[in-house]
């Protein structure tokens, strides 16, 4: 979004403040680790975040409207059970039928958020119990290995191009598309505009109803999609794949810059976010800090970044 | 606009008496589900309505009731509480390392409860203090905590899981009194409690005037902000003591514990007709939503149901809950 | 007893109360009255404690005080019924008469509800009312939950010594004849103990129970005079006071409009709200609606944009019937609003003015699904320049324009967006003067493109300068249809007859 420059204020500071802090993040470990700031390592890392960063796109439009996903790990995880399980069938079908599943969880949430009036964080939560549920039936609460000739199909996502690993370029196709969609079409202006001013979009005819549920339907398929990732990384699929991947996601795009109260953020924020969660994961690893203990430090960022961004104009009353 | 003529002025008119007949129905659904449940289940099995059947029932409710009476206090302010299962895993593996354990040599008895508790209520009080300080919303506050918690038990416990040896707090469990455990003894307690801090304390009452209208309760001089850290503390401290339950219910203390626990807990509170919203509802609906939710369960198994749909379920049973209570006249546009 | 010295309030810059000097002496009552807007409401709202002044003074007893909240104004004897109801619906009867007192009832922490239901019973039996203080308050009817507000208000006379100061806003709107009755008895009986403030738009109720009567007009005392003296005409006038220059709503622009009907309703009505609403809206056409809050005329306004289906009677936008369940119906069948709320429901404040003018038409700036970005700034530069919009740039933030600016934005959203009928909701509200006239130079020249109108006015004088044609409305229905010719307009009077 386009805010004109007015000099040097608090404002545009804490536009600029997630980059600098990547930066600095970035800068710090490079310092402090031998070899981090190898071409390799840094694919390593850019390959680490590209699941995490699509899964923080779809939330990230969901969130610009005012609203929330917590169904996208279930969602993840469903997708790449769908995936490990129709691949050795299918073949390259088994892709499009994990992405029709988000898609139906998508719009599971959106008729129960915008027919019935149920609260997104309501209406996501149950999506993600049904999702959640299928994935342990239909997996028998196991993992399902992907075997040999399975693999193959997965190389689009789990191979290289000239070295860069697919899935960097995968994710960075999802990087430019979401940028184009928020920046030059309806869906992301009426997005927007929804997410800073609900009542005025309303009363300028902007179709609401319409767009919290196609916000929440791509939210599905992204997150899918980053199941699809997962099931290709580790060559199996399981209905607990992407527990732990709910919270960093969330992170992701709230110390990206985009506010929870929404109008304000965006796709390239998220990205900027991710990294940052990659990054600090990557160096807590490297001091030893245990995956649980990295829960804590992303908990009490998450309530600062929270606290930084929030627009508290928009609710008068906090609930 | 004015109210039409009827036998007495200050009865209700038709329309607004027909809405408050529908309320009415729609306060005792709950329940008629729930016997509508045990009946259909028992229908497809008999073995339901068997002394012992319900026994495990009554055992398998305990700890989740203890839970949701902390939910619904919170839900009943308008919030919501997402920490739970962070909280309880604190509980549990406080309780586990600090009673008699393999994993060191202490050993501080039926004192740990206390202590769990305690830890409980402040992670809840740090909860309130966040909300009420910083002006962030509960959900995202619960969010962080939840996790944080998770990884504070987890870090404590040095990673694994430690088992409980302590009699006294494996009893807890393992000893009947009148054929039922004392865990649920334990839960029938906290519900009395509950109801009591509900029905006949001014915090009790306040939780209902701010879920009600928290403008209004401002103007009124009611203390809001104390009576949210409280109602946040008191959910953390039953969510502890829920940690020491399912510590001597398992056996253990891990990390994971409370995997899991967070859903059934909001849905229960949620089914039994407590609002989202705020200031309608209470403890006898959430006592209700637990069974509904553990009868269910219970009957999956019986009915031999794959027991892998009960999230799925209890995910449509909470979307039509919430749909069929919301009131739609109050909040124009949902979030 | 309770006095105002030099009392005003402005709410972002604009004054809804200029200098007011009230008294308010013991034993009496004092009636308040004036048109919408002329600050009733916000001097009641001070006195109870629910706004603060903006300069000015409070005394009670020739004491200055300051009260921050409606608690601090009850201790001082203060109490205020309000017309928007401030009972919970969701607690019982007692708890709402004692809200924020419950710690008198408790033992040993506990409430002791046997106590608080038989001080409930005493209060509620002071204004007649004999239910069990132990329902639930949304179990009442909308006029005994009016009965039991006044039982919350004169319960002060418990809990503060000497004289009470009770506000009463509107309280008759809803009450039928006996129980309008039983509330002046009931305040009949309390003189002794108690002054009253009645604001009622209702003037013969008011004159039937005052002693003396203030006027406000545009936020300042006009009159005071006792009601012995007064009448209702003579009320009239002094609220509405003088005509204003016909020039200043360019009356001589006010072209005649053509024959075409563009909308069209028939038995229009929403259950609770307005019935029976029937007008014919032509091109070129102003359509004024004039009425006071509870005649029905936001709600049918708002019906027409969508925001509230009809549920009787039909509407025909150029002769086709229509539902209009949504505003994006609305705006689909060439229908703009410019709100009254500018701020949360005319423009996106934090969106540009570009942005915020292509909002209800992205079509206009598409090709494909490509928003053209240079196409969009071309149109609104386009806007900025027809309307004279004051900006720094079509790129700046709607929310750093001033209240003129922002209007003609969200006109021309509506104009971008091609819109024939345009519902002006308060159009004027909260602008200064020369913004004023630049809205009705618009208007004028909307009507003359061919655009029709239909107009919710702050003032009468607006509604009449503006209007070819006005619609009264009171308590839901049309009580009057006025022909508004330059040259031969209607009075204020004439109006305000069909109004209250």
């Amino acid at each position: 979004m386009r805010v004109p420059f007015a000099g040097f204020s608090a404002a545009r500071l804490r536009e600029f403040a997630p980059a600098l802090v990547l930066a600095a993040l970035v800068v710090l470990l490079a310092v402090s680790t031998p070899g981090f700031g190898t071409p390799e390592t840094l694919l390593v890392v850019l390959a680490d975040t590209a699941t995490l960063f699509v899964l923080g796109v779809g939330l990230t439009f969901v969130i610009l409207i005012g609203g929330i996903d917590l169904s996208i790990q279930a969602v993840a995880s469903l997708s790449s059970v769908v995936v490990a399980m129709l691949v050795p069938r299918l073949g390259y079908a088994a892709f499009p039928a994990a992405l029709g599943a988000g898609l139906l969880c998508g719009l599971f949430s959106g008729i129960a958020h915008v027919k019935l009036h149920v609260p997104s964080f309501i209406a996501t939560l149950a999506a993600s119990g049904v999702a959640g549920g299928i994935a342990l039936l239909v997996s028998g609460a196991r993992a399902v290995t992907i075997g040999e000739a399975g693999r193959a199909y997965l190389q689009w996502v789990a191979g290289s191009v000239l070295g860069i690993p697919a899935i960097i370029l995968l994710g960075a196709m999802v990087l430019v598309a979401g940028m184009l969609v928020q920046r030059y079409t309806p869906f992301g202006r009426y997005g927007l505009a929804i997410g800073a001013g609900e009542a005025a979009a309303l009363a300028s005819g902007v179709r609401v109803d319409r767009h919290k549920m196609a916000a929440l339907a791509v939210s599905g398929v992204l997150a899918s999609l980053a199941g699809i990732f997962l099931a290709a990384r580790m060559a199996s699929g399981s209905p607990m794949l992407a527990n732990q991947l709910m919270l960093p996601a969330v992170a992701a795009v709230l110390v990206g810059g985009t506010a929870i109260t929404g109008g304000v953020g965006g796709v390239g924020r998220t990205l900027i976010g991710a990294l940052i969660v990659s990054v600090v994961r990557i160096g807590m690893t490297f001091l030893g800090v245990n995956i649980f203990a990295q829960q804590i430090l992303f908990g009490a960022v998450l309530i600062v970044a929270v606290a930084l961004t929030i627009d508290r104009s928009k609710i008068p009353i906090v609930k | 606009m004015s109210v039409s003529s009827g036998p007495s002025p200050l009865a209700l008119p038709g329309r607004e008496r027909r809405a408050l007949y529908r309320a009415r129905l729609r306060a005792w659904a709950p329940l008629l589900v729930l016997i509508g449940l045990c009946l259909l289940i028992d229908i497809g099995n008999p073995r339901f309505l068997t002394i012992a059947n319900l026994v495990r029932v009554a055992t398998a409710a305990a700890i989740p009731l203890v839970l949701a009476l902390g939910t619904t206090f919170v839900i009943l302010l308008g919030s919501i509480d997402l920490s739970l299962e962070g909280v309880l895993a604190v509980g549990s593996v406080l309780t586990s390392l600090l009673a008699a354990n393999d994993a060191n040599s202490l050993s501080f008895g039926l004192a740990v409860v206390p202590v769990a508790v305690l830890a409980g209520a402040l992670i809840g009080a740090l909860n309130g203090a966040l909300h009420v300080g910083f002006r962030i919303p509960s959900f995202m506050v619960t969010l962080g905590i939840w996790f944080a918690g998770v990884g504070l038990a987890t870090v404590l416990l040095g990673g694994g899981t430690v088992r409980v040896l302590e009699p006294l707090v494996r009893d807890v469990a393992l000893t009947r009194v009148l054929d039922l455990p004392v865990l649920v003894w334990i839960a029938l307690a906290v519900l009395l409690l509950a109801w009591v801090i509900q029905e006949y304390t001014p915090l009790g009452r306040y939780m209902y005037v701010i879920g009600g209208g928290e403008d209004i309760a401002a103007l009124s001089g009611i203390p809001i902000n104390r009576t949210k850290v409280a109602v946040f503390t008191l959910a953390g401290a039953f969510y502890g003591l829920g940690g020491v339950m399912a510590a001597a219910q398992l056996g253990v203390g891990n990390a994971m514990i409370g995997d899991g626990r967070l859903f059934p807990s909001v849905t229960a509170v949620v089914v039994g007709g407590t609002s989202l919203i705020g200031g309608e509802g209470g403890v006898l609906n959430s006592l209700v939503g637990v069974m509904i939710v553990t009868v269910l369960a219970n009957g999956l198994v019986l009915l031999g149901v794959s027991p892998y749909l009960q999230q799925a379920i209890q995910g449509l049973m909470i979307i039509a809950a919430v749909a069929v209570s919301i009131d739609r006249v109050r909040s124009a546009i949902v979030k | 007893m309770l006095q105002t010295i030099q009392l005003s309030k402005s709410f972002g810059g604009l004054p809804a109360l200029r200098d007011v000097d009230i008294e308010i002496r013991p034993h009496e009552v004092v009636g308040l009255v004036g048109e919408n807007g002329a600050g009733k409401s916000t001097l009641m709202k001070i006195l109870a404690g629910v706004q603060q002044p903006t300069s000015g003074s409070l005394r009670r007893d020739g004491v200055p005080f300051v009260v921050h909240n409606p608690r601090e104004a009850a201790a001082l004897g203060i109490g205020m019924v309000f017309q928007e109801q401030s009972l919970l619906p969701n607690i019982s009867v007692a708890e709402n008469l004692f809200l924020g007192r419950e710690a008198e009832f408790t033992r040993f922490g506990l409430m002791n509800w046997r106590r608080l239901h038989a001080a409930a019973r005493r209060e509620l039996q002071r204004v007649g009312l004999d239910i069990d203080p132990g329902r639930r308050t949304a179990e009442l009817s909308f006029a005994a939950r009016q009965m039991v507000e006044l039982a919350k208000a004169l319960s002060l006379e418990e809990r503060v010594r000497g004289e009470l100061v009770i506000l009463l806003d509107e309280p008759t709107s809803v009450l039928e004849r006996a129980e309008i009755e039983r509330l002046f008895a009931r305040v009949q009986d309390l003189r002794n103990r108690a002054s009253f403030v009645f604001v009622s738009h209702r003037l013969d109720e008011v004159l039937a129970l005052s002693d003396r009567v203030y006027v406000l007009k545009d936020g300042s005392v006009v009159a005071t005079l006792p009601a012995a003296e007064a009448n209702v005409t003579q009320l009239h006038r002094l609220m509405v006071g003088r005509a204003l220059n016909a020039e200043y709503y360019m009356e001589s622009d006010q072209a005649p409009y053509a024959p075409e009907v563009v909308l069209q309703a028939r038995g229009l009505g929403v259950v609770g709200a307005y019935r029976d609403v029937n007008f014919e809206l032509h091109r070129g056409e102003v359509l004024a609606i004039a009425g006071v809050i509870g005649s029905g005329r936001e709600e049918l306004v708002r019906s027409i944009f969508g925001f509230l289906p009809h549920t009787e009677g039909e509407l025909r936008v150029n002769g086709l019937a229509v539902r209009l369940a949504t505003p994006a119906d609305a705006v689909a069948q060439g229908i703009g609003y410019v709100p009254r709320e500018r701020r949360t429901e005319g423009l996106v404040t934090l969106l540009s003015v570009a942005q915020n003018i292509t909002l209800a038409n992205l079509d206009s700036v598409l090709h494909g699904v490509r928003i053209d970005y240079g196409q969009e700034r071309t149109l609104a530069e386009d806007w900025v320049k027809r309307l004279h919009i004051r900006t720094a740039g079509v790129d700046m933030p709607c929310g750093s324009l001033s209240g003129g600016n922002q209007q003609k934005v969200v006109l021309a959203k509506w104009l971008t967006a091609r819109s024939r009928i345009l519902i002006l909701d308060h159009p004027t509200r909260g602008l200064d003067v020369g913004a004023k006239e630049e809205v009705y130079r618009l208007v004028r020249a909307l009507c003359r493109d061919g655009l029709s109108v239909v107009m919710t006015a702050d003032t009468l004088e607006e509604t009449i300068g503006l209007a070819h044609t006005i619609l009264v409305m009171r308590d839901g229905n049309v009580t009057a249809v006025f022909d508004a010719v330059p040259g031969a307009k209607p009075v204020q009077l004439d109006l305000i007859e069909h109004m209250v």
